[in-house]
């Protein structure tokens, strides 16, 4: 039987801590500065205080850090790959040999390193995700698109398109699950044959599965211009964003922190 | 304000309309839904998901940019973390790490997809022909942006990546773009394509 694992949405966390208070769009560009400051440390130090500085906006927003390394579990078998790649491919002084493939301190360093990259990348960014909710990363990232207009990028476009699929998505795989009952009710077989039956036995499932999509948008689309919806030009909106003294003080903290981490380490 | 230019399909075709709109955010919804039902293969670990046949889909039904648009919300939703990407993972960290490539290249794949297989309502075998050659296209343009990004990321040499991100996805792939093919004439004749 195909899996149906259960999407829950989004892996917010609610709470009421001083980063999950923050404005969205202060908090995208502010993991973004964060990233792009990963990208240009190299050397220990420098992550070092990488690490500390997360480490302090975990604490700030009160996840627990349990929560933040469980978070990190899928990414075990790709964080050992990384070390041993490093491990053996650093030419230097050798540390151990096991068969053709030599172990070196250089590589110990290197793979230290770029294991503790993907590790502050995954945290700094998934902070993100876990103090702001999809509805406000959504609004967050329609207003920080806004200026891209210009230039052609369909801000408000994608942004009604985010609520979209977030709203269809478990229609969708409630109705996939219906449809594929309904078939194996009148025969159809997904589990057995060779690689071009079982694609093939998919035909069934899919054609309908469109079906219900295109039906679906037509009703939508009826339902959204009948109550006068033109897009986003003169939009105006029930939750306004507005940075506070906080968001202010957020940015020059971090801002001045990856400045001097990338500049001088 | 929308634009009408008299045309009648101008309406439907426009990214602006609400049923266009609709319809991309639809697709990024079945590319998420498409990944998470996956049939297992008993003789490989890689277990045959609809994610790459959706993208594929994406350029035919709803045209280059739309469906380009349609795939950026796919890998939206995953970045903000809803567990959309292969093997329930999310998160921006993947966007970034050695895999992000692959996701890169849904994006542009529907953009080479439609220009080669072409749009609308039509059939034949030539129509045929020409989403089979498109969809083997996008499955290309997703290898170059998904290879070059795990070379990148995880260092390693062309040849390395290529073995280990290229070729054993191939078989699986090539039945997909088929079964894209498939489909699209599936859709094509009953006009459910933008």
């Amino acid at each position: 039987m195909p899996m149906f694992s259960s999407i829950t949405i989004g892996q917010h966390i609610p709470g009421d801590s001083v980063i999950h208070r923050l404005d969205p769009r202060t908090k995208i560009l502010l993991t973004l500065a964060v990233v792009i400051g990963i990208f240009f440390v190299e050397e220990l130090w420098g992550y070092v205080l990488l690490f500390l500085f997360v480490g302090a906006a975990v604490a700030l927003s009160r996840i627990s850090p349990g929560y933040i390394v469980r978070g990190l579990r899928p990414l075990v078998i790709i964080l050992i790959l990384t070390f041993l790649l490093h491990l053996f491919m650093n030419p230097g002084k050798e540390l151990f040999r096991l068969g053709p493939l030599i172990a070196t301190y250089a590589g110990v360093y290197k793979g230290v390193l770029m294991v503790g990259r993907l590790v502050l990348l995954v945290v700094a960014t998934s902070l993100l995700t876990l103090t702001t909710s999809p509805i406000q990363l959504t609004d967050g990232m329609e207003a920080l698109l806004r200026p891209a207009r210009r230039i052609g990028v369909p801000a408000h476009e994608l942004a009604m398109m985010m609520t979209i699929a977030l709203r269809f998505i478990p229609t969708l795989l409630e109705e996939t699950e219906k449809i594929m009952k309904a078939q194996m009710a009148r025969g159809a077989d997904f589990e057995s044959g060779n690689i071009f039956q079982r694609a093939k036995s998919l035909v069934p499932l899919l054609v309908p599965l469109f079906v219900i999509a295109f039906r679906r948008a037509d009703e939508l689309a009826i339902a959204m211009e009948a109550r006068c919806y033109r897009g986003g030009e003169g939009r105006t909106r029930m939750r306004q964003l507005k940075a506070t003294t906080d968001d202010y003080v957020a940015s020059l903290v971090t801002v001045t922190f990856i400045v001097v981490v990338a500049v001088f380490l | 304000m929308r634009q009408h230019d008299g045309q009648h399909d101008a309406v439907y075709s426009d990214i602006h309309s609400a049923r266009s709109i609709i319809l991309a955010g639809l697709f990024g919804a079945l590319t998420a839904v498409g990944a998470v039902v996956t049939i297992p293969l008993p003789w490989t670990p890689v277990p045959f998901s609809l994610q790459v046949l959706f993208v594929l889909l994406s350029g035919i039904v709803l045209g280059g940019k739309l469906g380009a648009m349609s795939q950026a919300i796919y890998i939206i939703l995953g970045v903000i973390g809803l567990p959309v990407f292969s093997g329930g993972h999310a998160g921006p960290g993947v966007l970034v790490g050695p895999t992000g490539g692959y996701l890169l290249g849904f994006v542009v794949a529907p953009l080479v997809v439609s220009m080669v297989a072409g749009r609308g309502r039509r059939e034949g075998t030539w129509s045929g022909l020409k989403d089979f050659a498109g969809t083997l296209l996008g499955v290309v343009v997703i290898y170059i942006f998904g290879a070059s990004q795990l070379a990148l990321v995880a260092n390693l040499t062309p040849s390395r990546a290529i073995s280990l991100g290229v070729l054993p996805f191939i078989a699986g792939d090539v039945v997909k773009a088929f079964l894209a093919t498939w489909l699209a004439r599936h859709l094509r004749r009953r006009g459910l394509v933008l």
